[in-house]
């Protein structure tokens, strides 16, 4: 799936987007982003919040008119797709937002959350919606006493599940996480991270995993992005990156992530901030 | 999945939270109880009531007693079945210009916010404009224009809440449409009707409900209004709003023709706010626990 040869699932080039504030105010939040994203890698998007990730998420699914630019999915033309054409491509790309309380309708069943995709696109009949969305529960870890409950009845990590067995149930190429585990407790983020990881391997799906934090997308991304004001600063592998920051504000970013014993980390990063100072990597 | 410390939190805080809606519902109990009991005496009072159109010359201005509940008026017609009678008048037509007010609001408020733009403004600044002139002044000009029969009430003041309604239904449903779960709709290729019947118009049904029994409220009060000036419910029909009005001009010989139509509005508008309070106090409570 993951051959260097095939064509990149998502090509998006020379992005921009301005939005305006008040009367004379604007506020550019895309500023020429281009980047590829290629089959069954997850591409990591990094930088603070304002600096335009999830308007790249919104651009690539065609949820946002451009100013500017191009997005090929799968060699189709986002940009230009109006109407029922965007909406059948929709079916193969889908996405976890950050509230998962939020991001389901609140008057509505697991079940109904999860076959309202289905549903939309007119797949198959009441009986098998009903068995695809046990199926895709199951999937997701949640048994079948899941079924008729609201998303007020259940936690944070069982609501985020939900949201991904419904982003799954089209059979998605593309599944954009938006910041999908930042809501989450750090236990469940854990928990969710494994999900994810553990379904990408099965179902050979592509991720944009958008975040802020930076320990998390280490842990998930082959490739990352790091995004400031609305332009790309630094990508780049994620052993690449990690290992030897070029840019000032991804060094930033990663000496704020967060460490397990504050001691030995404030020790680690003095000896890391000396080394850098000396030979500019390391 | 949460340590124990997490979970006793939860509970602790699901507990408080919980509390509110609990105390609030037996007020809405209460007060639905209420209503119910009104409408349910002018459905089947006129079973056990009297003739409410009976002359009883003899009887004039009568007291309460065992026969005429209410006493009976300038005429020895009995108080209770008129009043029973004018409910039905003045409930009806409150119940025909809610569902006029909210099917014609629904269509103006969504049709504006999922229209944005220029047509949305369009449509607003008309709400604006009729907002403008008072409603009894409104109601006089269609009343003048199309005769005040009870149907044609229902319609008029129907008609004449529709632009509050829009309003309201307008930014509700704006609200709804920023939201990260009809943002999630759009993302899985959910069609625009779609969009409407299934996931918004539920999650507006709470702020709907809300509307519709100030919407019922307000019309009560307008029909009596109308109808106390002489333009609303024409004798030999008496709604509330007619039966103050003769009680009034006979205000000396009876307080209790004043009295009782005056209460039983008073009551029914007392129990509808309740409602419309409770029914937008408890949605705010939108679970979220953990």
């Amino acid at each position: 799936m993951s051959e260097p040869e095939t064509t990149p699932l998502v090509v998006a080039s020379g992005l921009r987007k301005t939005f305006r504030l008040g009367a004379r105010e604007t506020l550019v939040a895309l500023d020429d982003v281009s980047l590829e994203i290629r089959r069954g890698e997850t591409f990591g998007l990094v930088g603070e919040s304002g600096s335009g990730k999830s308007t790249v998420s919104r651009a690539l699914l065609g949820l946002l008119p451009l100013d500017a630019g191009s997005v090929q999915f799968d060699g189709l033309e986002v940009t230009r797709l109006k109407g029922g054409e965007l909406r059948r491509l929709r079916k193969r790309m889908q996405m976890v937002f950050q509230d998962p309380f939020a991001a389901l309708n609140r008057r509505q069943s697991v079940a109904q959350i999860v076959a309202a995709p289905l549903e939309a696109h007119g797949i198959g009949d009441r009986a098998s919606r009903a068995a695809r969305v046990e199926e895709m529960l199951d999937l997701v870890g949640l048994g079948p006493a899941y079924r008729e409950r609201r998303p007020r009845e259940m936690s944070g990590g069982q609501c985020q599940r939900v949201a991904i067995a419904r982003a799954l149930a089209l059979d998605p190429e593309l599944v954009v996480l938006d910041e999908s585990v930042s809501a989450l407790d750090v236990s469940i983020q854990a928990q969710v991270l494994n999900l994810l990881g553990e379904l990408q391997q099965r179902l050979g799906l592509t991720y944009l995993f958008i975040s802020h934090d930076l320990a998390v997308v280490r842990y998930m991304a082959s490739t990352v992005a790091v995004m400031q004001r609305g332009s790309i600063v630094e990508r780049g592998s994620r052993e690449q990156l990690f290992r030897s920051a070029q840019h000032e504000y991804t060094r930033q970013l990663m000496s704020a992530i967060p460490a397990v014993d504050p001691t030995a980390e404030r020790a680690r990063r003095r000896a890391a901030r000396t080394e850098a100072g000396v030979s500019s990597g390391g | 999945m949460a340590s124990p410390a997490s979970l006793s939190l939860a509970g602790r805080f699901g507990g408080r939270r919980r509390r509110v809606p609990r105390r609030g519902s037996g007020t809405t109990i209460a007060a639905i109880a209420v209503l119910a009991a009104i409408v349910l005496l002018c459905a089947i009072g006129p079973l056990f009531a009297a003739d409410p159109g009976a002359l009883d010359n003899a009887n004039r201005f009568a007291g309460p007693s065992a026969a005429n509940w209410f006493g009976t008026d300038q005429l020895g017609r009995d108080l209770f079945a008129r009043m029973v009678a004018g409910g039905r008048i003045s409930l009806g037509i409150a119940a025909g210009a809610t569902v006029v007010s909210m099917l014609l609001g629904a269509l103006w408020g969504f049709t504006a916010a999922l229209a944005r733009g220029i047509f949305d403004e369009l449509l607003m600044r008309l709400a604006d404009v009729t907002m403008a002139i008072p409603q009894l002044l409104f109601a006089l000009v269609f009343v003048a224009a199309f005769g005040a029969t009870t149907a044609g009430l229902a319609l008029i003041i129907g008609v004449l809440l529709t632009p509050v309604t829009a309003r309201m239904i307008r930014s509700a449903v704006l609200t709804e449409l920023q939201s990260d779960y009809t943002q999630a709709a759009v993302a899985y290729g959910a069609s625009r009707w779609r969009l409407v019947l299934r996931e918004i118009l539920p999650n507006v049904s709470a702020p709907l409900g809300v509307q519709a029994s100030i919407n019922a409220a307000n019309a009560i009060i307008l029909e009596a209004a109308l109808s106390f000036v002489g333009l609303g419910v024409q004798p030999p029909d008496a709604s509330w709003g007619t039966l103050l009005q003769q009680g009034y001009q006979k205000i000396y010989q009876s307080t209790s023709g004043v009295i009782i139509p005056a209460l039983a509005i008073f009551l029914t508008i007392w129990m509808l706010n309740l409602l419309a309070d409770q029914l937008g106090g408890t949605d705010d409570v939108r679970g979220r626990t953990g």
